[in-house]
């Protein structure tokens, strides 16, 4: 009965008065800066720890830890209005939830993305506190050699996101690595492709990037698309999903929510392989995969479910750990310093209302988001109904904005400009930028893990194939090219051939 | 017979192959180390091979199995859009986040064509008084409000 | 932080400001200041940043705005204030990195001496040497003894190429004559995984960084590279006491300015550095992230960063550590 009296404990922590309102404002802070383009769960979660001190430390890690889950919310819906993913990881939820919206099926989209993350966390809550240390196993198991095969896999599973021309994803991709090996290299230290600009040093900003492709690109194209009277958004449709929605996704949101508790353990890019892999997954096991990419409710489902339960199995290696798994883990362990409380095994015996209290608050906070996120379906759905010719220089504020406040540094802005005019001839040209995003933020980690395996290995290649879960990657990799990659060029060439 | 119309395919494969040429053009002068300590040179190297290998193969398919033309592009608003982001980029520190956003609002309202110039100056001042409100006093966010002096 | 607070300061500024650019002293400050912190939100040198901006603030009676400009390993952020007016009201925290950049690389934008200037050395706090458990060694001298019995086995891990951790490492081959391959990470916390499987064996880790895994001895601590003893580590011998001689690594933090500063400004501001880093709150705070307040005069600060820059100058020449193509 460990485990009633574990969540007893955590109850007792998470329900009182003053953890429910740092709960709630976490997750407030959280949604706000998730749906605003640039500044995300890192900066803020920057911002109030110093200020976290002088709370109690249940208090503190509670609030930020809701901002951190409470901005995966936040940022699918600005993915699903403007077509601009808030993270790497809603990249996938722009692809079918913007072509819902522009269908007049924001409202469904939007509702589908919060009652999936809300399944999808609570699950992943349960999974933390009853299986907990062994998945903080599969984080210890995994080293540079095992990273780098999984990122050859996750690149291979990209190439299903393509759904004109296979050779052009394959393009896009390799294009995305390239931009993502611009600046320092951390094993010589030399800058690469900078052009001589100091601002590339730490390479292109991810934020300007996916604004300039995604937000931009797509305001340029409306605009021309419409000259005469720009109204793009002019179908609302109804508000809520439907019973035959929710049925229909309900297998798609607990694969994805499967995939993503598995895949968010692994530090580095959990929660982003995991919402590409849960895509990948419906799309191959779909009937008719061929609305996906049209607006299919099942393709914002899946990947929704997947990174929110990713971001929550990610507090597994902290917790159990200490490891961090993205920027915002590793300043939740700062938070934890702060408060003298060293994260690690011992956390849990020795602080276990500091553990479960977090825990539960966890299944609080998701709950409030759905409270919180489900009303304001029908307010955001409204902002649709704003006149596009008010709406688009809103989001070009925005884009311009966010941009900036990431670094502070003007060259972002600028790096920005430049991409939407790239972002623009890849549409006219029908190279779609999901791919491209994808091998731009696993680009870096696969080149550093290659080059650290070899260096470790001491330039023995074999290392990759005998490491057993290493080579389990590889062989799927190459299992989903045979699958994917070969039916896939066949059918273009007869498309093309009958043309 | 073989008549070469430059369409999507085509030009997708020419941008490939122009990204993998200049990537290759500058990862000349980066070395390439051996499998034991890979040199800056050797990743970037085989992705432009890749790359170039890609494009160049979208270029033939376009030339033998044919190819869609690429829809007509007006460049007016893309070029405004930009316009307008540049602007914000050269004005936000030396004016501030206020008259920045004026400045912004305005040339990107003129990519659309679409509204007045009392509309424009309403949208500009609601939008700036909404970021101020957001970014500077809920985010606390560093941001140059006024003109420094 | 009110909205009246920054209203009439914004007032102030602009009142003072078609005066004077040279404020006096007694006035100083009359607007907020800017702290620049080189480095992304998070980590030691933001929080520390963000804990001394904050009570420096309470002690001058004008906000102390933390801005994050982060870029080429803290160039950028050191050459925004490099080029900034020398009125006081633009600062910088910087860790060793400003004195190991010029040596590192090929140039940076900044003049190191004849640019910025020394206020106060604000914070201490050592490296400790950790080592991967399965090397079954338990002290410092079993440590050096395995590494001589075992030429070319051993990695070490660091924060990335002439980071700190990554010139103790090499200060630590120099001195021993041990030979080891550097695995650089991102971040020293991303090598621990690593370190526990014994893929890396050890590494020269921020005190930060170590301590969730020391606690439990994932990893195991060896030795400190401070002068003296660490509370944190207060068991663990320094590394001169371990036996290697005039082996320390400091991972200080200081605050700088412009050059040029009216004298009486930068007295004033030292002054204030100095209450700032004696009060408890902010003592609790540095503690616990393993780093001890500091404080120096502006003339010893100076002499301090000089005998540093030379110190890892040296190892950078001697080691032939460039960024190389």
């Amino acid at each position: 009965m460990d485990f009633l009296t574990n969540l007893g404990t955590g109850f007792g922590v998470a329900l009182t008065v003053t953890n429910l309102l740092y709960c709630f404002v976490g997750v407030l802070l959280g949604t706000l800066v998730g749906v605003l383009p640039g500044i995300g769960p890192v900066t803020t979660v920057a911002m109030l720890l110093p200020f976290s001190f002088t709370l109690p430390p249940e208090s503190a890690l509670i609030m930020l830890a809701g901002i951190y889950y409470g901005a995966q919310y936040g940022g699918s819906t600005t993915a699903i209005l403007v077509n601009i993913p808030g993270e790497a990881s809603s990249v996938v939820t722009t692809i079918d939830g913007h072509k819902m919206a522009l269908a007049g099926r924001a409202g469904p989209a939007l509702g589908i993305a919060a009652l999936g993350s809300f399944f999808a966390g609570c699950v992943a809550t349960v999974l933390i506190v009853v299986a907990a240390p062994p998945l903080a196993a599969i984080a210890l198991s995994f080293g540079p050699a095992e990273y780098f095969s999984l990122m050859v896999c996750g690149l291979v599973a990209a190439i299903v996101l393509a759904r004109g021309s296979v050779v052009k994803a394959l393009g896009m991709m390799v294009l995305g690595l390239m931009f993502g090996l611009v600046g320092t290299d951390i094993n010589s230290g030399i800058r690469r492709f900078t052009f001589g600009f100091r601002g590339l040093a730490d390479g292109i900003e991810f934020v300007a990037l996916s604004m300039a492709v995604y937000g931009l690109a797509d305001i340029a194209l409306n605009l021309e698309k419409k000259e005469e009277n720009v109204e793009v958004h002019s179908r609302i449709g109804r508000v809520w999903p439907t019973w035959a929605d929710i049925r229909h996704c309900i297998p798609a949101i607990l694969r994805g929510t499967g995939l993503g508790s598995v895949l968010g353990v692994l530090p580095g890019g959990g929660a982003l392989l995991a919402a590409f892999a849960a895509y990948t997954l419906e799309k191959k096991v779909a009937k008719k995969p061929r609305s996906f990419g049209d607006g299919d409710i099942r393709g914002v489902a899946a990947p929704e479910s997947a990174n929110n339960a990713g971001a929550q199995t990610s507090f597994i290696p902290m917790l159990t750990l200490g490891i961090p798994s993205n920027p915002t883990m590793a300043m939740m362990i700062g938070a934890m310093m702060i408060h003298g409380i060293s994260p690690g095994p011992r956390v849990m015996t020795d602080r276990p209302g500091l553990f479960w209290g977090l825990i539960v608050s966890m299944w609080l906070g998701n709950l409030m988001l759905v409270i919180l996120n489900l009303p304001l379906i029908g307010m955001w759905v409204k902002l649709l109904r704003m006149p596009y010719r008010l709406l688009y220089p809103s989001i070009v504020v925005f884009c311009c904005i966010g941009t900036y406040t990431v670094n502070s540094n003007l060259f972002d802005v600028y790096v920005m400009a430049f991409f939407a005019v790239f972002g623009y001839v890849c549409v006219k040209l029908e190279c779609e930028p999901a791919p491209l995003i994808l091998g731009f933020v696993l680009g870096p980690m696969m080149e550093e893990n290659l080059r650290r395996s070899l260096l470790i290995s001491r330039g023995d290649a074999m290392v990759f194939v005998q490491e057993p879960i290493s080579l389990f990657f590889l062989i799927v990799a190459a299992g989903l090219l045979l699958v994917v990659a070969l039916p896939g060029i066949r059918r273009t060439r007869e498309e093309a051939m009958q043309e | 017979m073989l008549k070469i119309k430059a369409g999507k395919d085509f030009w997708s494969g020419i941008m490939f192959l122009c990204f993998a040429i200049v990537e290759l053009y500058i990862a000349r002068g980066y070395s390439m180390g051996s499998s034991g300590e890979m040199g800056p040179g050797y990743f970037p190297v085989v992705l432009g091979i890749v790359l170039g290998a890609l494009g160049a193969l979208l270029v033939a398919r376009a030339i033998i199995a044919g190819d869609e033309p690429v829809a007509g592009a007006s460049i007016r608003p893309l070029l405004l859009l930009v316009a307008s982001v540049v602007v914000f980029g050269v004005t936000i520190e030396p004016l501030g986040l206020v008259l920045s956003l004026v400045l912004t609002v305005a040339i990107a309202a003129l990519a659309g064509r679409q509204s007045g110039p009392l509309e424009i100056a309403l949208l500009a001042a609601a939008l700036a008084v909404l970021s101020v409100g957001i970014f500077h006093f809920a985010l606390l966010l560093p941001l140059p409000i006024w003109p420094a002096l | 932080m009110t909205a009246k607070l920054r209203i009439s300061s914004l007032a102030a500024a602009i009142g003072l400001s078609l005066f004077a650019t040279a404020a006096l002293a007694q006035f100083y400050p009359t607007k907020p200041l800017k702290l620049v912190l080189p480095y992304s939100p998070g980590g030691v040198v933001d929080f520390v940043g963000r804990t001394v901006a904050q009570h420096l603030g309470d002690v001058l009676g004008q906000p102390v705005v933390a801005d994050n400009r982060p870029g080429a390993g803290g160039i950028v952020g050191t050459d925004v204030v490099a080029r900034a007016q020398p009125d006081g009201y633009t600062l910088l925290l910087m860790d060793p990195a400003i004195v190991i950049n010029p040596t590192l690389q090929d140039s940076v934008p900044y003049d190191l001496f004849k640019q910025l200037d020394t206020i106060s050395v604000v914070s201490s706090s050592p490296l400790v040497l950790v080592v991967a458990p399965g090397l079954n060694v338990k002290t410092f001298d079993e440590f050096v003894a395995y590494g001589k019995a075992n030429p070319g086995k051993l990695n070490f891990a660091s924060a990335g190429i002439g980071t700190t951790p990554h010139l103790a490492g090499e200060m630590y081959k120099q001195s021993t004559g041990i030979t080891a391959t550097h695995i650089p990470y991102k971040g020293i916390g991303a090598s621990y995984t690593d370190m526990m499987s014994n893929k890396v064996q050890f590494a020269f880790s921020s005190i930060a960084g170590a301590l969730p895994f020391t606690t439990d001895n994932r990893v195991i601590a060896l030795a400190t590279t401070g002068e003296a003893r660490n509370e944190v580590y207060a068991d663990k011998p320094t590394m001169s006491e371990a036996g290697l001689k005039g082996f320390s690594v400091d991972l200080w933090l200081a605050v700088f300015a412009p050059v040029g500063m009216p004298a009486d400004v930068k007295t004033k501001l030292n002054a204030a550095i100095g209450t700032a880093l004696q009060k408890p709150d902010l003592k609790a705070a540095f503690a616990k992230v393993g780093v001890s307040p500091r404080g120096t005069t502006a003339e010893a600060g100076g002499t301090f960063v000089k005998a540093d820059y030379d110190k890892w100058k040296k190892v950078i020449v001697d080691g032939k550590i460039k960024p190389t193509n």
